[in-house]
């Protein structure tokens, strides 16, 4: 008897395998893939390898996240927040809020009892998201993973006027050509991005124990500006992509139990990895 | 000493005339670029050799838009509202509403009988709200930005965007160019979205007619044609709309130049 939780996100998919008591057994992350958007099954395969389990020994399995509609092989479907709030939940027990940036969106989830109470999310401006440091490290030259530690030599921080990310871009490009240190740009983009999320965060009220995951909490720079943005300890899990993963393979379980324990039977899909299509017509 | 000069810096492109009275006798635009300083003064100098003036021909330049501070030549600044109001009074006196869309943001001014800023309002400095979300997108479609107008014109049923961030945009379009959607019918999403956008602003003050278009988005026909649909209006657009601000600043300088020494920041 074993679970499995897949989480389609934009830039990346995840995939946890988990035993009968709830262990984690093995996790893969890969690339979604910028236009077909193929990769669950592949991704789940090489998981599944790695356990060295078959598709077919997978008692359940949850899709979540923004391509969770376009998973062939899964059960069923849950949103994001709440796979989200549950995996943080199993990782720090005391854990009340968390704060998830990825690549196209953020998310501020209140967590009662290990689960979902609330939430607040920025889907609508990339200026608030992980997009916004994507595309001024393109813009200054440098690699995505190496913004945080640059930016973590800044002798003071250069604050950033313009909100909107296009013409964040153009600044950092011109602060730049004027002189300004690499390090001391980071260190305000850095800032400007932790202000929007904190921004976000405070509407849903904050308290404490507080979790960053996401692509953006591998950031150490920008862990270290939502510290001083919210002024409070942020915990941040070893694998913060995984969190919706593991909180998927873990309700995977539990509704699996609960309907065992109540002699029922679940209906699952055909235990067959197809190759998926994510965002799809027939699914808009 | 009858020559006034009228500089605009924008984010995107920086414009300038020269006028004798109230005759508009040269034009510059160039791309901004990092050093608006600069920008500057190569308008200036390009100003002049154009007309054949040496520095002490012209008798006072007034600065405006977002780069302003940077024309350190000036006599002195003044707010783009009131330098766009002008511009367009000069040319359409009947104006009662102006739509300035420019690279930043847009503006929507509204003036009285004799051309006073009665009200005005202006985006957020948010690329979806002004021209900069279609240079976004024609750099995705690998199109130059003149060539945008007549491809959305040919377009038969545009996208519908299910964004109002130009960053998520972009990606939206690439991912439905790789879906075989037509360039033309994501052209023609692009100036639908925006002249939405620009459409709910005009709104917040009470459209008057007649009501012009100007600044940089005005050259975008198939635009401005998206707007008067929605507007249910005709739009006045003046030759070389993107000048206008510029204009203005001019006229404002040739009206200090004639009255009593002035303050700054009275325009």
């Amino acid at each position: 008897m074993h679970f499995a939780g897949v989480d389609i996100g934009s830039t990346m998919t995840k995939v946890v395998l988990t035993d009968k008591a709830g262990n984690l057994l093995s996790f893969i992350k890969g690339p979604t893939g910028a236009e077909h958007r193929q990769l669950a099954n592949e991704v789940m395969r090489q998981a599944l390898e790695e356990a060295g389990l078959h598709i077919g020994d997978i008692s359940y399995i949850v899709a979540t996240g923004y391509g969770r509609l376009n998973v062939p092989f899964a059960d069923c479907q849950i949103t994001e927040l709440s796979c989200h709030a549950r995996g943080v939940s199993s990782l720090f027990p005391r854990a009340r809020t968390a704060i998830d940036i990825g690549g196209q969106d953020a998310k501020c989830m209140k967590i009662d009892n290990g689960r979902l109470a609330n939430f607040v999310m920025n889907d609508k401006c990339a200026a608030g998201t992980g997009r916004f440091l994507e595309v001024t490290a393109s813009a200054l030259g440098i690699r995505l993973e190496d913004m945080g530690d640059i930016s973590l030599k800044a002798a003071r921080k250069i604050p950033i006027s313009n909100l909107c990310t296009i013409f964040a871009q153009q600044e950092v490009v011109a602060l730049l050509s004027r002189g300004e240190k690499l390090e001391n740009i980071l260190a305000g983009l850095h800032d400007a991005l932790a202000s929007r999320v904190a921004a976000l965060a405070r509407r849903l009220g904050l308290e404490p124990d507080l979790v960053l995951t996401g692509g953006v909490a591998k950031n150490i720079g920008m862990v270290k500006a939502m510290k001083e943005s919210l002024a409070c300890e942020i915990f941040v899990p070893e694998e913060p992509l995984l969190t919706g993963a593991l909180g998927a393979a873990i309700l995977a379980r539990e509704t699996y139990m609960r309907a065992a324990a109540a002699g029922e039977a679940l209906p699952t899909k055909s235990r067959r990895l197809e190759k998926a299509t994510f965002f799809s017509q027939e699914h808009r | 000493m009858s020559w006034f000069m009228g500089i605009d810096i924008g984010s995107a492109y920086s414009k300038g005339v020269i006028i004798k009275s109230v005759e508009l006798v040269a034009s510059h635009i160039i791309k901004s670029g990092a050093d608006y300083r600069k920008s500057a003064e190569a308008i200036r100098t390009e100003l002049m050799n154009k007309v054949g003036l040496t520095r002490n021909d012209v008798a006072y330049t007034v600065a405006t838009g977002s780069g302003a501070d940077n024309v350190y030549f000036a006599g002195h600044k003044a707010s783009d509202i009131v330098c766009t109001a002008r511009g367009i009074g000069s040319v359409f006196p009947q104006a009662r509403t102006v739509i300035d869309i420019a690279s930043q943001s847009t503006k929507v001014i509204r003036l009285d009988e004799e051309g006073i800023v009665t009200n005005f309002t202006a985006s957020e400095k948010c690329a979806a709200g002004g021209g900069r979300f279609i240079e976004v997108i024609a750099n995705v479609l690998r199109i130059d930005l003149g060539d945008f107008s007549p491809l959305a014109a040919r377009s038969r049923s545009p996208i519908t965007f299910g964004t109002s961030c130009a960053v998520f945009g972009e990606s939206e379009a690439i991912t439905r160019i790789s879906e075989g959607m037509s360039k033309e019918d994501i052209a023609s999403g692009v100036n639908k979205a925006l002249a939405s956008n620009i459409v709910s602003l005009v709104k917040k003050v009470k459209m008057e007619e007649p009501c012009a278009v100007c600044g940089g988005g005005a050259l975008n026909i198939s635009l401005v044609k998206t707007i008067e649909t929605e507007l249910d209006t005709k739009l006045l657009i003046p030759p070389q709309p993107q000048l206008i601000t510029a204009l203005g600043a001019a006229i404002i300088a040739a009206a200090s130049a004639t009255s009593a020494p002035r303050k700054k920041n009275n325009s």
